[in-house]
């Protein structure tokens, strides 16, 4: 027979136990919950079974969100610009009820319990207005950048025909034009350039048809080379030349495209689109306001005179310092005068309103590299 | 386990220094005196810049560091020059000094993505900033 101290004692600890050893259990079922290879999806509807007509529109929207990306408004308060975008984007993918919209939303990654790694990506299937799937994935599964977000647009995109209107969004920091290591806060050796964006867009056309709007609301995409990377795959790029602010281009013409794009008139839209983020912007931003809209067949003669040129000069700066090289607009660098510079784009500029460029008083719609002097 | 408090470091310390020029900007807008606004500006400036200097000066601070620290105060001295009208600027008038707060709150955001700092730097100007203010 146990004393009554041993047994309060056994009891006591039996009280205590019990508690850790079910915190223990939680703590290895979520590891192995977070480290299945099987992703935990959320259909609604089995593929292949999604009813309704074949979309008109097909939107891929990529929004990243591993880096800083906190902002304040003009009242102080405080954004995620990755957070707002997506909803922002999900409302387009509801509103718009004859289009197919992917989303894909790359997370910083976040551990539980300090150690054990979660899904950084969401991906997310809406169909005439309706989400049919919401899936989290690793975002560093494939051996090139977009291998898991091509792999899921594989697995939904509708099949059929007439082929939809083609539509692409990206939406975070600079996307960098060589090296491009650090991009991803969560992964600090891993790259990612304008070279991989436009990877991921072959991937998208399957070497046939191009997307007819191509959207970057990043800083600095409105350069030669970038412009270029995207050029084999995109009708028409809008994009910022300059400093673009998080609170990116405004979605809301995406929100009803059978209006907006009735009449098939991309070049229109694009104009539309531009214009209206141009006005968002300049409504609370006090830098520099810079959104061009480019008609890829009508820039490329410029796009091949500047390549050599824009590509000697990305040799240059590359073993420079940061402090010693700068961006402008090309036009202040007499090697960009070239035939066609100003030829096939619409260009909405506003200076910023203070600092040493307050008074610049246009924008080429082209920006380039150069040294400090 | 590290690389988890690098990078939540890291966003701490980002997160902070914009916290910090915002809540300058909601003071400069919450008072209508002027010269009250320019002070509140001005003293923000000169804590951070005194911040930035003391952290350059740390032998914790790698040399790459401290390239970024030097950018980051040659861009908040133009701000400084600005606002007080110095160095071949026109100084901000009276009016436009709730939007040139806002300026400085997301030119400052912009920026961060072109001065990186390493989570030890990041983090002592945040301490810093705190002892100092």
């Amino acid at each position: 027979m146990k004393s009554p101290l041993y047994r309060s004692f056994v009891s006591a600890t039996h009280a205590l136990s019990m508690p850790l050893v079910g915190l223990a259990c939680v703590a290895l079922a979520l590891f192995l919950f977070s480290c299945s290879s099987i992703p935990p999806a959320h259909r609604t509807t089995p593929p292949g079974d999604e009813g309704g007509l074949s979309p008109r529109y097909s939107i891929v929207c990529i929004i990243h969100g591993d880096g800083g990306y906190l902002y304040h408004d003009a009242h102080g308060d405080a954004h995620r610009a990755d957070e707002v975008t997506l909803a922002k984007a999900k409302t387009v993918a509801e509103r718009n009820t004859q289009a197919e919209v992917f989303i894909f939303h790359e997370r910083r990654r976040r551990h539980l319990l300090l150690f054990l790694p979660r899904r950084d990506g969401t991906f997310y299937y809406y169909r005439n207005g309706r989400l049919l799937a919401e899936e989290s994935y690793w975002r560093d599964q494939g051996e090139l950048r977009f291998d898991t977000e091509i792999e899921l647009y594989d697995r939904f995109r509708a099949e059929g025909s007439p082929d939809p209107m083609r539509l692409f969004l990206y939406f975070g920091h600079e996307i960098p034009e060589i090296g491009g290591a650090g991009y991803d806060a969560s992964y600090k050796n891993r790259t990612f350039t304008v070279g991989d964006l436009a990877d991921g867009l072959r991937r998208i056309t399957r070497d046939s048809t191009k997307v007819d709007l191509v959207v970057l609301s990043t800083c600095f995409s409105g350069t030669p080379r970038a412009i270029a990377a995207v050029a084999p795959y995109a009708r028409y790029v809008i994009a910022s030349p300059d400093n673009l602010h998080l609170s990116y281009f405004d979605l809301r013409p995406f929100e009803r495209l059978d209006i907006g794009l009735r009449e098939g008139d991309v070049s229109g839209f694009a104009n539309t689109f531009a214009r209206h983020a141009f006005d968002r912007l300049t409504e609370d931003v006090q830098t520099a306001v810079t959104v061009v809209v480019y008609d890829v067949d009508r820039v490329r003669g410029f796009l091949y005179s500047a390549d050599s040129i824009y590509g000697r000069a990305l040799i240059t700066m590359k073993g420079r310092t940061p402090a010693s090289i700068e961006r402008c607009d090309c036009a202040e660098d007499s090697a960009y005068a070239l035939p066609g510079m100003n030829e096939g784009m619409a260009v909405f500029y506003r200076p910023s309103r203070f600092g040493r460029l307050k008074h610049k008083e246009s924008h080429s719609g082209w920006e380039c590299w150069r040294l400090v002097k | 386990m590290m690389c988890v408090l690098v990078y939540a470091g890291i966003a701490v310390g980002q997160d902070n220094v914009q916290k910090y020029f915002n809540d300058a900007a909601c003071k400069v807008k919450a008072t209508n005196d002027p010269s009250q606004k320019r002070e509140i500006l001005n003293n923000k400036f000169q804590d951070m810049s005194k911040a930035l200097g003391m952290v350059r000066s740390s032998p914790l601070v790698s040399k790459t560091d401290r390239a970024g620290i030097d950018r980051f105060k040659a861009a908040l001295q133009e701000k400084q020059d600005e606002l007080a009208g110095a160095n071949g600027y026109a100084r901000v008038s009276d009016d436009q000094l709730n939007a040139f707060s806002d300026y400085v709150v997301q030119d400052m955001e912009q920026a961060d993505k072109t001065i990186t700092m390493s989570v030890v730097t990041a983090l002592l100007i945040v301490i810093i900033i705190i002892l100092v203010t």
